[in-house]
């Protein structure tokens, strides 16, 4: 029967070969047309789909502005939320899977439901605090209301990765000598690693992409994705240009994703601390 | 090496019972176990002791010192977890070598490193040492727990069920195993387990727990044999003890005649029997006897009379179900090479120097003949 | 009520290397009570599943009562099958519950309800039958899972591991009323178990398989006295069997290395061991005897093992890397350090090929394809000696 089986077993393979090429190229053809479009001269934009010039123009253009200011503002805003998130994020993550205390349930939920409402409902309030407070146009205020994105991201899925170390083994490194920091640092945090890199990752995604919150609450201090508002002009649209801007854009994610991707993997799969 | 102390231990956890007024002494390199079925404080025990758990009132000495105020790592005990708790990111000899490159126990690498490879050697775990935990068997994670217990040299062993997850044979094996290194390592245990004949087996002292209560402590022999409640007695023994009323009927200075399982009864007792049945305030008192002390005749001189409810053979011994004459079953273990048919009419008896006499009001020991322990 | 046949059954799951049942031949006589016994991932459960209709067959025949059932679905095979889990339906009393296949199968109101309080009366749970099963103790819901199962009076009643979630005090005693249950009633039984004791106590025969396959299929007695091979002697008997390996040393006579312990081979001895220069040799520890004295052909040895368990005793002697356990009636004599005499009679001895792990048979034996009259096998199993 195991002989019947194989050429059947041969085709489901290659079925299944088939279906995952279907989709990376669904997946994949977004970016292909974006760099398509930043190296074509804006002459040829409309009028070819694969035939045309070839042209580094579009990029020339965009790395002569001030475009890159504005990248490097949505780094450090970023990579900023991120530590802030980590900092933050990684012992309330622990104490909400380890700990038993009142309302714990409640607080876990409402950090959750930050994400709940559209940021396009609060942005008019909190325009208003941050105009009161100062905070408008600062780096810090981004860096602060970007944690409503990242935070709850990171808490719930390190959390996750908290409650499946059995705290049998926190009790183990405790009675082998070890001071509890010295416990979270050497034995728990390198078992949430692949969460802690994997929740990172996505949090500085999702940072980075952020578009309502600095279009609305900064104007000195954009980022690159609200930059790329001007290349739509009023008269005409440079698709070139804002195809460049936005494969500039998506090169620190692609760097990162693909240096780390090692740890995203098992990371996302969960479950990848079980002794 | 030290010995334990601990005086009224009291831990809920919310209204839920962990223990209550648990008071305990173990010796200097005593081995004592701790047995009770699952829920019965026996872990919270454990962690008390260690300092992972804070008791609500009560206080723990371990050698002369008081160590309730002391952080776990401070108490100098080594804990061997039901779950091992083995650092899944470590091979073996980092998890061995852990606690001896912390901080409390720092020693210098040759030395850490002759010891891991001493203890590897003694628990046959030399040849894993580089392994991952992942890559190991459940009885190599056992060993490799254990392991990482002894390399510290502490004054007291804490052990919650350490051979709990092993297949049967693994665990015989390994429970020998550990009977014999005890020998080699003196130092003072308190070994938590569910199971009767790893308690009886291992130690010195059994201490019978149940819904955080202590019920009795004493050698294995004691509390098989002579039971402080008829809940101990029920403990221990597959199958369970046979547990009778019976109503006395004339009792003379060497004999006493009851009327139990429906039937007359009589057997000789001895003077300490007839005193304490004497202090009982009425006719009525509770026996209990073990499966493997019915003596299933055939030959007209035995006082009880049943039926064979059902016969299950067991390899070297057969358990069977009689249903007396008064209804109520009782179990014999028999030899293995005999068998019943179902329904068929037997007659039985129980010698009396098996019997154990319990208080049918409080259900607490009473007395049982000194001619016992298997020395007739 | 009807015979069990099942025939070169085979159920090998995709991506799986080896198959998860392997040819398994099996004749379950009707009225038979039989266990399928082995550890965990032995295939056992996916026969059940099989015979039961819950997975498919790769290959091979089932025959429930000399009909094929392959193709048939579970419903109308006959069949009654106790989950493990218990798997009884929460919103449902415990009386729909055991009346829920009847009904579906469309049985008149009054015959339903009659057949409904016959089994509870049978498995004593009247008094649980206006009940929800969220509320009943486990060994309650299995008695409720069981007269499910039988209430349909199936041709072939299937238990798996039913005793496996209860305490050990309730799993003694619904072991012993299953025993009796299937006196009275001559269910063809199949269940499906781990533990060696309850297939032991339960079934008329045993089916012992390991790594899906079939590794022997004999009464208890048996299949605990004359294992098969290496495997079954040392899954069935608590404590396990001492098994040991020996070399044939050159006068005829079988030594046990790191220990004193060597046999003068007898003509009948010899017989099994034909050629072979080294061999598995095992003995249970009940047929081991510890004296304090020393009598012709026992051996010394230093006690480092005692185990008092109250109805018996065990006795462990260490001979380097060999630990030989034996268990012998209560006694308070044995402490460690002690030196005493071991001795065995060689009619106790169990004698397995060295590599195959196969026991040694004279000749005469020859392991026969399992036909539906599996009966002339339990004779064919010689004893070693004799």
């Amino acid at each position: 029967m195991i002989q019947s089986r194989s050429p059947l077993a041969k085709i489901g393979k290659g079925l299944q070969i088939l279906l995952l090429l279907a989709y990376a190229v669904f997946a994949l053809f977004p970016l292909l047309w974006m760099f398509i479009m930043s190296i074509k001269p804006d002459s040829q934009m409309l009028t070819t789909t694969f035939i045309f010039t070839p042209t580094l123009e579009n990029y020339a253009t965009v790395l002569h502005s001030d475009y890159m200011q504005f990248f490097f503002n949505n780094l450090i805003v970023s990579v900023a939320a991120v530590l802030v998130s980590l900092v933050v994020g990684v012992p309330a993550a622990y104490a909400l899977a380890r700990f038993q205390f009142k309302g714990k349930e409640d607080i876990a939920f409402t950090i959750l439901s930050f994400r709940f409402a559209p940021e396009i409902l609060v942005i008019l309030p909190l325009y208003l605090i941050y105009q009161r407070l100062g905070l408008y146009d600062t780096y810090f205020g981004l860096i602060w209301v970007y944690q409503l994105i990242t935070l709850p991201l990171l808490i719930w899925i390190l959390r996750g990765f908290f409650e499946d170390i059995s705290p049998d083994i926190e009790a183990a490194a405790q009675l082998d000598g070890y001071t509890w920091w010295q416990v979270f640092l050497r034995v728990l945090l390198p078992l949430v690693k692949p969460g802690l890199v994997a929740a990172g990752l996505l949090c500085f995604i999702f940072a980075w992409n952020s578009f309502t919150f600095p279009l609305l609450l900064s104007n000195n201090v954009q980022t690159s994705t609200v930059i790329a508002l001007r290349y739509l002009a009023s008269d005409t649209v440079h698709y070139g240009q804002v195809a460049a801007a936005a494969a500039i854009s998506a090169l620190p994610e692609v760097i990162l994703a693909l240096l780390i991707q090692k740890h995203l993997v098992r990371g996302l799969s969960f479950g990848a601390v079980k002794g | 090496m030290a010995s334990i102390q601990l005086s009224g231990l009291t831990k809920f956890y919310g209204k839920r019972r962990g223990v209550e007024e648990v008071s305990l002494e173990v010796g200097d390199q005593e081995f004592l176990t701790v047995f009770g079925p699952a829920g019965a404080g026996k872990t919270t025990t454990l962690n008390l002791i260690a300092g992972i758990v804070t008791p609500d009132r009560g206080s723990i000495r371990i050698g002369d010192k008081i160590v309730d105020a002391l952080e776990p790592a401070d108490r100098n005990v080594a804990m061997v977890f039901e779950s091992y708790a083995l650092y899944p990111q470590f091979t073996v000899y980092q998890n061995m070598a852990f606690p001896l490159r912390s901080p409390k126990h720092r020693l210098p690498a040759a030395e850490v490193d002759q010891r891991v490879r001493h203890f590897a050697t003694m628990l046959k775990i030399d040849h894993l040492l580089d392994r991952q935990i992942q890559a190991l068997s459940n009885g190599q994670r056992q060993r490799t727990a254990l392991g990482r217990a002894l390399v510290r040299r502490p004054d007291v062993f804490l052990m919650d069920e350490p051979l709990s997850h092993l297949d049967a044979k693994l665990r015989h094996s390994m429970r020998a195993e550990l009977k014999e290194m005890r020998g080699q390592l003196g130092t003072t245990t308190i070994y938590v387990t569910h199971d009767y004949l790893e308690a009886m087996s291992l130690g010195d002292r059994v201490a019978v727990i149940n819904q955080g209560r202590i019920l009795q402590v004493g050698t294995p022999g004691e509390v098989y044999f002579r039971p402080a409640t008829v809940e101990v007695a029920q403990l221990f023994g597959d199958p369970e003890i046979n547990l009778i009323e019976a109503k006395i009927r004339n009792r003379q200075s060497t004999s006493v005649r009851v009327e139990a399982l429906g039937e007359d009864w009589s057997f000789s007792i001895t003077p300490e029997i007839g005193s304490a049945l004497d202090k009982l305030p009425g006719d009525n008192v509770q026996l209990g006897f073990r499966p493997a002390d019915v003596t299933v005749g055939v030959n007209g001189n035995s006082s009880l009379h049943g039926v064979v409810y059902s016969f299950e053979p067991l390899g070297t011994k057969s358990v069977l179900t009689i249903d007396s004459v008064a209804g109520q079953r009782v179990r014999a273990l028999v030899d293995g090479h005999k068998t019943f048919q179902v329904d068929r009419r037997i007659e039985f008896t129980v010698p009396s120097v098996s019997l154990i006499f319990f208080d049918p009001e409080s259900t607490r020991y009473l007395v049982r003949s000194t001619r016992t322990e298997g020395d007739d | 009520m009807a015979e069990l046949i099942l025939k070169a059954l085979t159920k090998v799951y995709a991506q799986a290397q080896l198959p998860a049942v392997d040819q398994l031949n099996l004749a379950v006589r009707d009225g038979e009570f039989i266990a399928l016994l082995g550890p965990s991932g032995c295939g056992k459960s996916t026969t059940l599943r099989m015979v039961a209709g819950l997975e498919s067959v790769t290959s091979g025949e089932i025959r429930i009562g000399n009909k094929l059932v392959n193709g048939l679905h579970p419903k109308d095979r006959g069949v009654g099958l106790a989950f493990e889990n218990y798997a009884l339906y929460p919103p449902l009393k415990v009386r729909d519950n055991l009346a829920f296949n009847l009904r579906a199968h469309g049985l008149a109101a009054k015959e339903i309800n009659r057949r409904v309080d016959e089994i509870a009366r049978t498995l004593q749970i009247q008094e649980l039958l206006d009940l929800k099963p969220v509320g009943l103790s486990s060994g309650q819901k299995q008695r409720v899972n069981m007269a499910r199962a039988m209430v349909r009076r199936p041709s072939v009643l299937l238990l798996d591991e039913p005793l496996s979630h209860l305490d050990a005090r309730l799993r003694v005693e619904l072991r012993t009323e299953i025993k009796r249950l299937h006196a009275e009633q001559r269910f063809t039984t199949v269940i499906v178990t781990h533990d060696q004791l309850e297939a032991m106590a339960l079934a008329d025969r045993i089916a012992v398989m390991n790594e899906g396959v079939l590794q022997q299929f004999d009464t208890p007695l048996e299949v605990f006295n004359h294992p098969a091979n290496e495997f079954v002697a040392g899954f069935l008997g608590e404590p396990p069997m001492n098994i040991f390996r020996s070399v044939v040393a050159d006068a005829g006579r079988l030594v046990i290395p790191d220990t004193d312990f060597t046999l003068p081979v007898t003509p009948a001895v010899q017989k099994l061991v034909g050629s072979r220069k080294e061999l598995k040799l095992g003995i249970r520890p009940w047929g081991i005897r510890v004296s304090q004295t020393q009598t012709t052909g026992s051996v010394p040895g230093v006690v480092t093992v005692v185990e008092d368990l109250g109805d018996e005793t065990r006795v462990g002697v260490r001979y380097g890397e060999v630990l030989i356990m034996s268990s012998i009636p209560v006694t308070r004599r044995y402490r460690p350090g002690l030196s005493v005499f071991l001795s065995f009679n060689e009619e106790d001895l169990n004698l397995f090929d060295s590599t195959t792990g196969e026991r040694l048979s004279d000749g005469s034996y020859a392991p026969a394809p399992v036909t539906n009259d599996t009966a002339q096998k339990s004779k064919v199993q010689a004893p070693v000696t004799r």
